[in-house]
């Protein structure tokens, strides 16, 4: 039997004032998966979450969240949801554990017991007392988390999540976002433009360009067949067109001596092998791991703000 | 829905505004007390001076020599038409007051009481309600914690109600500081007392002239609970129509100054434009409402009671209307 998505849209789109934001996405995520959506600024990442949690309605398409449509059964779908939205904007005036009461007292699900939990996972416990008007904004990163997971949602939506946080903040907080999927089984949802966070902390990532989803794929496939090599060798005219004519490999001169391609399936010993006994006076060979980072450039290449 | 309005309550305690608007009611309440008392008493030293009355116990003398200054102004030719039915509307009132021997110029806790909302009704209390009302929306909105509230499982028409039922709570709050300030105050100048005192009530204007046909006394107590109940719907209402532009407008700023600039040329477009039958269905000019209980003359002619109550009624509605309907379809771009 087939589970139920966590998140379903479907040909999601939301034109402005005559401008197309977002341009039919399709999307579906299972439980336990952690999601990035990578785009450049201005890509409709905001627009796109904004019409998941229902802060602004689509023009067309739907959003479903554990099988309830946002637009008819808004309570029950948004009961399976906790985000954080561009910034984590908390009331100053009051203290951090007062605005974590706010929030729980809107569920009446959520225990006392909870938030001391929620509290000491987002390791908040020394400050929680204190006015959010004096917190630093890694600290009201960690609050906005807290009060995001707070009613233990199945989506969990974070919008740049990291912003303000130090790099022992980052790897804690990578360490709670994949407790929280693999432990509790919430789905993760992370949008972000910092690439090496998505590629670190992802299983599936969908890269959105001027509206519309360019590529969605498990992340370690995406990098894994994008494995590219860099020769440096004696002859580098022959060696482009002895690749192209034996394993129909496209080889690119990089600097005098240098060339580079994507060798795909083929394995690199037997094509440096080959290379030597056609005669060529092999110097160096490296291999590079694609990131994600040039696969974003490569994909999002001349894309303007809209 | 309850812990809705907590929340509100919370929140609104610890922004601090319902202290500050507290904060200026003591003040404004000790120096219209004091002005009050220390003005009371010239006009009696003065009316003694000059009548060589010392006895200054005597009223009688004092309504006198009133209502011939006012009579005296009435006859100056250089008064226009309006300004002469005013006249003429206090001069009928104080000869009522003197026929029936309620003195006009005896001060009391609870006639300062009565007439600081009479005078804060129109100006003054909708500035307090505006300052907490229009802060009630646009506030989360320009914080961006709006979208905290938005994306609960709670709909939206309950997140925007919670704050309605707030403010109308804050309103009751609001004008209960105002009575009890302003009986603590004053009484400190006047003494606590004068609840059982007659007011005269139930003037009625017909074309132009004061009608005293239906003139009675109503103790003092009454008085003042008709004119703190017409107070409590003025607050409603402007209540209501700043929570509407607080709905519509992201800046709480932008907010306070729309409903507030609205107001003040209220003020005086019932100054200048009475003639302008258009301007009697806007709400700025139907908000002294206490007027038609003491018999003052009325902003337009043609006004009644009923009349304002049902045009300030429909402002209302259609701001709560329009704010519902906004607030639940609106897309949250902040």
């Amino acid at each position: 039997m087939p589970q139920t998505p966590v998140l379903e849209l479907t040909n999601l789109r939301k034109t402005i004032k005559g401008k197309d934001i977002v341009k039919g996405i399709n999307l579906t995520l299972h439980p336990s998966q952690i999601f990035g959506f990578l785009g450049p600024n201005g890509a409709g990442k905001t627009t796109t979450i904004r019409m998941i949690v229902g802060l602004i309605k689509p023009t067309e398409g739907s959003v479903k969240i554990c099988g309830y449509s946002v637009a008819r059964e808004f309570v029950k779908a948004l009961s399976n949801v906790g985000c954080i939205i561009e910034s984590p904007d908390m009331y100053q005036y009051l203290t951090g554990m007062e605005n974590l009461l706010q929030f729980a007292a809107m569920n009446k699900a959520i225990s006392q017991q909870r938030i001391k939990d929620v509290i000491e996972m987002v390791g908040l416990q020394h400050r929680v007392n204190d006015k959010v008007s004096t917190y630093s904004l890694g600290m009201r990163q960690r609050l906005g988390i807290a009060q995001a997971i707070i009613s233990k949602p199945k989506l969990l939506i974070l919008d740049e999540p990291t912003n303000g946080l130090d790099p022992a903040g980052i790897t804690e907080f990578r360490n709670l976002i994949r407790k929280l999927a693999y432990d509790e089984g919430m789905t993760v949802f992370v949008s972000s433009h910092i690439l090496l966070e998505i590629q670190q902390m992802c299983d599936i990532v969908s890269i959105i360009k001027q509206g519309s989803v360019v590529k969605t794929a498990n992340i370690q496939d995406l990098l894994q067949d994008n494995d590219k090599i860099e020769w440096q060798l004696s002859d580098p005219e022959t060696a482009i067109s002895l690749l192209r004519e034996h394993w129909n490999i496209q080889a690119s001169q990089l600097k005098k001596n240098t060339i580079s391609a994507n060798i795909g399936p083929h394995p690199l010993d037997k094509l440096n092998e080959f290379l030597i006994s056609e005669g060529l006076a092999l110097t160096y060979c490296s291999a590079t791991r694609n990131t994600l980072e040039d696969l974003f450039l490569d994909l999002t290449v001349g894309d303007e703000i809209v | 829905m309850f812990s809705l309005i907590e929340n509100e309550v919370i929140k609104m305690i610890s922004k601090k505004r319902l202290l500050f608007v507290i904060a200026i009611l003591v003040a404004l309440i000790s120096v219209f007390a004091y002005g009050q008392h220390h003005s009371s008493e010239r006009i009696k030293t003065q009316l003694s001076q000059r009548m060589g009355i010392s006895a200054t116990t005597d009223w009688h003398k004092l309504a006198d020599q009133q209502l011939i200054e006012l009579k005296n102004r009435l006859d100056s030719p250089y008064r226009d038409e309006k300004d002469k039915s005013a006249l003429r509307v206090r001069i009928e009132q104080l000869q009522y007051n003197l026929d029936n021997d309620i003195n006009p110029l005896e001060q009391s806790a609870a006639k300062f009481t009565t007439k600081f909302m009479e005078q804060s009704i129109f100006l003054f209390l909708p500035l307090l309600i505006i300052m907490l009302a229009s802060d009630m929306v646009s506030g989360e909105s320009s914080s961006g914690t709006i979208k905290l509230l938005l994306v609960r499982n709670v709909p939206r028409w309950k997140v925007l109600l919670s704050k309605f039922l707030t403010l109308i709570m804050l309103e009751i709050i609001v004008l209960f500081f105002a009575f009890v300030l302003s009986e603590i105050i004053s009484g400190l100048f006047f003494g606590f007392g004068g609840w059982n005192a007659p007011v005269a009530t139930g003037f009625k204007l017909v074309a132009g002239k004061l009608d005293t046909s239906s003139v009675l006394n109503v103790p003092q107590w009454r008085y003042t609970l008709m004119v703190y109940s017409l107070a409590f719907f003025v607050s409603f209402v402007v209540g209501s129509i700043s929570f509407m532009i607080s709905v519509l407008v992201r800046s709480t700023a932008a907010s306070i100054g729309i409903i507030m600039s609205t107001l003040v040329a209220g003020n005086f477009i019932s100054y200048f434009l009475s003639d302008w039958k258009i301007t009697r269905y806007m709400f700025m000019v139907n908000l002294r409402l206490t007027d038609y209980l003491s018999g003052s003359f009325q902003p337009i002619e043609g006004m009644t009671l009923l009349f304002s109550i049902l045009v300030l009624l429909g402002w209302a509605s259609a701001s709560i209307i329009i704010s519902f309907v906004y607030f639940t379809k609106k897309d949250i771009l902040v």
